[in-house]
């Protein structure tokens, strides 16, 4: 809002220069935005808050100064001479919708249309209000200073000299000032004739009844309307005009009458015509006066410093309260134009900020219990900070997404009602499908090759449990990996990752977090047609029912479809799969050394490794403490179609030092076993 | 007397035929074998002297003895030396053959980075967890009682408009578009009320996509309500917060304002940390960045939250409290110098490798 500093001096007086005006509204709750000029030329671009229509003009902004520097505030100027016929017997008005308008106030006047004196138009430009003709012109001046919209008629295109101020019917149509023809739906309240509506009310007038050259009777009319049914109404029809952002947030319904009378005055005295006598004041539904007790004790409770009882009284009466006798309770009445003063602690907001925040001293409350992360935070911290110490790079990506789902991980997504665009229409259930698999799209569009991307976020979906709706939202981890392994010189050998750089961080946050590494499984259904059937698994559920969690590569028909060069691996984890157990109970260290035999078994290439170290497990006894993969060979002299597994046979007995015949003797059992399933033993 | 006279001549030879060789012996070995040579038990060439000192005289034998034992020490301290040297010189060659470019890059183990908002938020964190809160996180898809109507924004209310929210089809229920919900709930699950001492940090989202909107954005608000909460505990608070988080060197100021759930309200500005507050174009020449809102609790949520549980749990005459918030995106655009939100959200790895963590 523009306030010229020369329309402020009309009503109040004040010698600070403009810049520590701006800065003392600032402070006191009035921001001001910028300074245009110097002077009393100087013009205040002030944002103010959608709860203070009041100061949505000069006058309201005036009151203010006026309690800043403890100066007089002084009345506007609205003094009326009256003459000619009586205006009621020339204009007839029926308010049908007192809940619509509970006050509709109006004036004849007899003008001679014509352009505005330039003090007038150069106010307006001021303000930032084109000038149009002098009895426009005095309806928006009349608006910007006292914040009441007005509404001119011509009173000869009125039909029958009559209005009735009523809700729309439906269909019912009207052209706007701005030239638009706008047929009405709903509860839109109207200013009507009796062959139809005329004025949108509270947010334009109409065209049929332009105040023109030809106009020489104006019907001006000033209404107090109901907010919530402007704001309905204005909202329906995508309007909003100067007139509807006052009326929404609240006007003064004291208003109307001052505002006519200041119109009438200013008309006269800028020579623009007369004003005939009488007011028409149709005050159909009187609105409830505010009072409010305010103890002085809940200042201080709410401030936390006291203020003195006649700072307290000076900036209410300032402001327009009347206060009564001091007393443990004081009786504030609320003028007619706050209307966002309902109840004690407005007022204490009110003496607050014209006291002066900055005079309210600073304190920290004592602390009253001990807090710190939750487990689950400890948790997701610690596991953001593993995946970046392993080379992953945290993403955030948006939690909706397209709706063009490739799996679906929920019965049903839920869906945005009003999405900003196509691209951002569901809530996602995956965080890799599409989010991750489109942070490798963008970064490979910018040339990048490899890559290592992690995202800890939630992912929702409906929950249809019976009877009741609601959403389900549960926190997932994402892995992306794609291209080769880092190498510190490009003549050494590219090492692609593959599925089993995903399950060994899968491992590593398992290691990590003191818990089992998880089962695997091969996947099954949907997820087959996503992933590589071949390269990937699902993990074995934490608890029944929970959300499938995956680890593998991305199918080669989503490569060729994402025109991806080479598949990425990804996976989705539950967090709760890393929750901290108990703290971990240190083993004694072995005593005795313990001895290690190498056994190379060539298997068929179908017999997973797994199956291999059960059967050795079986039959090596119980000295053995630990075996494990450690080489898998596949080229010739292996012959095609089989694999030979090195493994690593550890044995230790915590009590004494093994010898070599109980040693060699289970190394026995073993290639007996394993010769027993058909599988040959190398290097034994 | 010959025998002496012969003895010493042979003493000067030996001295003079050591020399040569201890000259021309290159390394280790050589020296050795010069060691045997001279000084072998069985074989050494000054040990048979030491064994001829018998055919000599008694008047002889100690002068000779003693220019023989001197010939021994000089020979062993000099291949001593020899070999020192020696040795010293070949660890040098060793050195300098194995010598690397210290100028080539080193060789780092694979590291990824946090993503800057991830660290602001838990600098954010960490400042509240030292002031004793607790972190508290609620839901992200929302019902319109706890995003609106618990917070004073009952249907129709104007202040809607300020938060232009995402609804979703189903059920009624919407984005949050504040962390001021999770406040709701906290309040009405509250394992000792009335005391609450609590941040809500997380994803909030509205209708709002340009440099300095994004439609998802992370919020940390405050709430502490009790007994004999003042405004003047939440500037204290919010000073002692914003000067950890920035430096003391930065002043804070509280401008009045209007928020529906706080009543008094008030924006927060800290002086520029860019410019120092004589004006840039990050403050837009005010020396001020607007950092955060701020506000004592309504009373009106209290009621709502005795209303839902059915009994006066936060007494409005009793209790009192302040809430605030701020976004982490606009902390982290301060930091780090980011002027175009999206950034953040666009998981491009040129932007978020620039940032340590």
């Amino acid at each position: 809002m523009k306030v010229p500093v020369g329309w402020l001096r009309e009503f109040v007086d004040f010698t600070v220069e403009v810049g520590r005006l701006a800065e003392d509204l600032t402070l006191a709750g009035l921001a001001v935005d910028g300074v245009e000029g110097t002077g009393d030329q100087a013009v205040l671009d002030l944002d103010v808050t959608t709860n203070r229509v009041d100061c949505m003009n000069v006058y309201g902004v005036a009151r203010e100064v006026s309690v800043l520097y403890g100066t007089r505030l002084r009345p506007v100027p609205a003094d009326v001479r009256e003459e000619g016929p009586p205006a009621p017997t020339s204009w007839t008005i029926d308010v049908e919708a007192p809940e619509l308008c509970p006050r509709f106030c109006g004036r004849v006047l007899d003008v001679r249309l014509g352009p505005s004196p330039s003090w007038l138009r150069d106010r307006l430009e001021q303000v930032g209000v084109r000038p149009i003709n002098n009895v426009v012109d005095l309806t928006n001046y009349v608006m910007m200073e006292l914040g009441h919209p007005s509404h001119a008629f011509d009173l000869a295109k009125l039909p029958d000299a009559r209005l009735s101020v009523r809700w729309s019917k439906p269909g019912e149509r009207v052209t706007t000032l701005d030239g638009q023809e706008r047929t009405l739906q709903g509860r839109v309240g109207v200013i009507a004739g009796p062959r139809g509506a005329l004025a949108l009310a509270g947010i334009m007038g109409g065209a049929s009844s332009e105040v023109s050259e030809s106009t020489r009777t104006v019907a001006l009319e000033a209404a107090y309307w109901d907010p919530p049914s402007i704001r309905r109404a204005a909202k329906a029809l995508g309007m909003h005009t100067e007139a509807s952002h006052r009326f929404e947030r609240g006007a003064d319904p004291e208003a109307p009458p001052l505002a006519l009378a200041r119109i009438a005055h200013l008309l006269a005295k800028i020579g623009g015509g007369r004003t005939r006598p009488g007011l028409i004041d149709r005050y159909v539904a009187p609105r409830p006066r505010t009072r409010v007790q305010l103890r002085p004790g809940r200042i201080t409770a709410v401030l936390g410093a006291p203020v003195a009882v006649s700072e307290s009284r000076r900036i209410l009466t300032g402001l327009g309260f009347a206060v009564g006798e001091p007393s443990d309770a004081w009786t504030v009445d609320v003028p007619t134009w706050r209307g966002d003063v309902t109840r004690e602690v407005d007022l204490v907001e009110e003496i607050g900020r014209h006291h002066g925040l900055a005079n309210l001293p600073p304190t920290i409350p004592a602390s009253t219990r001990v807090e710190g992360l939750r487990p689950a935070q400890r948790r997701d911290r610690q596991l953001r900070s593993t995946l970046a110490g392993a080379g992953l790079t945290e993403v955030i990506t948006y939690s909706f997404v397209a709706d063009q789902a490739e799996v679906t991980f929920v019965p049903q997504p839920l869906r945005l009602a009003n999405p900003l665009s196509g691209e951002q229409a569901v809530l996602r259930d995956s965080l890799v499908f599409p989010g991750l698999v489109s942070v490798l799209r963008t970064n490979v569009r910018q040339g990048r090759r490899d890559l290592a991307v992690f995202e800890l976020g939630r992912v929702f979906g409906l929950d249809t449990i019976p009877g009741a709706q609601a959403s389900s939202e549960e926190p997932r981890l994402g892995l992306l990996l794609a291209g080769s392994a880092p190498s510190h010189w490009s003549s050494a050998p590219r090492r692609a990752l593959d599925f089993f750089d995903a399950k060994g961080l899968v491992e590593l946050l398992a290691g990590e977090f003191g818990v089992m590494a998880p089962a695997l499984q091969p996947v099954e259904g949907a997820l087959g047609a996503v992933l590589h059937p071949g390269q990937s698994a699902v993990l074995a559920p934490l608890r029944p029912g929970r959300p499938v969690e995956y680890v593998g590569v991305l199918h080669p028909d989503l490569v060729a479809k994402w025109e991806l060069k080479e598949a990425p691996i990804v996976a989705e984890l539950d967090p709760a799969r890393f929750d901290a157990g108990p703290p971990v109970r240190a083993r004694a260290l072995a005593r005795f050394p313990g001895v290690e035999r190498d056994l190379s078994v060539l298997v068929e290439a179908s017999v997973p490794s797994s199956g291999v170290l059960a059967e050795i497990e079986r039959a090596a006894g119980p000295l053995l403490r630990e075996v494990r993969v450690v080489d898998r060979y596949d080229r010739p002299p292996v012959p095609a179609g089989r694999v030979s597994l090195t493994v690593t046979l550890a044995y230790q007995d915590p009590a004494r030092t093994l010898t070599g015949d109980e040693v060699q003797s289970s190394v026995d059992a073993v290639v007996a076993a394993l010769r027993a399933r058909g599988w040959d033993i190398r290097g034994e | 007397m010959a025998e002496a006279d012969d003895l010493k001549d042979r003493i000067r030879a030996l001295r003079a035929e050591f020399d040569r060789e201890l000259a021309a012996a290159g390394d280790a070995s050589a020296l050795q074998a010069l060691r045997d040579r001279y000084l072998g038990r069985k074989a050494g060439a000054i040990t048979s002297l030491m064994k001829s000192l018998g055919t000599l005289g008694p008047d002889e034998r100690p002068q000779a003895g003693q220019e023989l034992n001197a010939l021994k020490d000089e020979v062993e301290k000099r291949l001593d030396a020899a070999r020192d040297q020696r040795a010293q010189q070949g660890r040098g060659q060793q050195l300098a053959r194995e010598r690397v470019d210290i100028t080539l890059p080193g060789r780092r183990p694979p590291h990824g980075r946090r993503h800057p908002l991830t660290t602001t938020r838990e600098d954010l964190e960490d400042i509240f967890l030292a002031m004793g809160y607790e972190i508290f996180d609620g839901p992200e898809v929302e019902d319109d009682y706890h995003n609106f109507e618990a917070l004073n924004m009952p249907p129709d209310h104007p202040a809607r408009d300020m938060q232009d929210t995402f609804y979703l089809a189903e059920g009624g229920l919407l984005l949050r578009t504040h962390t001021s919900s999770g406040q709701i709930r906290y309040m009405l699950s509250n394992p000792h009320p009335p005391d609450v001492r609590i941040i809500s940090a997380g994803k909030v989202y509205r209708r709002d996509d340009d440099i300095t909107h994004s439609p998802m954005f992370q919020q940390i608000e405050a709430l502490v309500v009790g007994r004999g909460i003042t405004l003047g505990d939440l500037k204290g608070t919010i000073e002692a917060f914003l000067h950890a988080l920035f430096g003391a060197q930065f002043p804070v100021r509280f401008r009045p304002s209007y928020f529906p759930y706080t009543e008094p309200s008030m924006e927060v500005d800290l002086g520029c940390v860019v410019c120092g507050g004589k004006g840039c174009r990050v403050c837009k020449q005010t020396g001020w960045l607007e950092i955060m809102g701020s506000g004592m609790v309504h009373p009106a949520l209290f009621e709502a939250v005795n209303a839902r549980l059915g009994r006066v749990v936060y007494d409005p005459e009793e209790v009192t409290g302040f809430a605030f918030g701020l976004g982490i995106e606009r902390v982290a655009m301060v930091r780090h110098g980011v002027d175009n939100i999206r950034l953040f959200y666009e998981s491009d790895l040129r932007f978020l490798e620039q940032f340590p963590g």
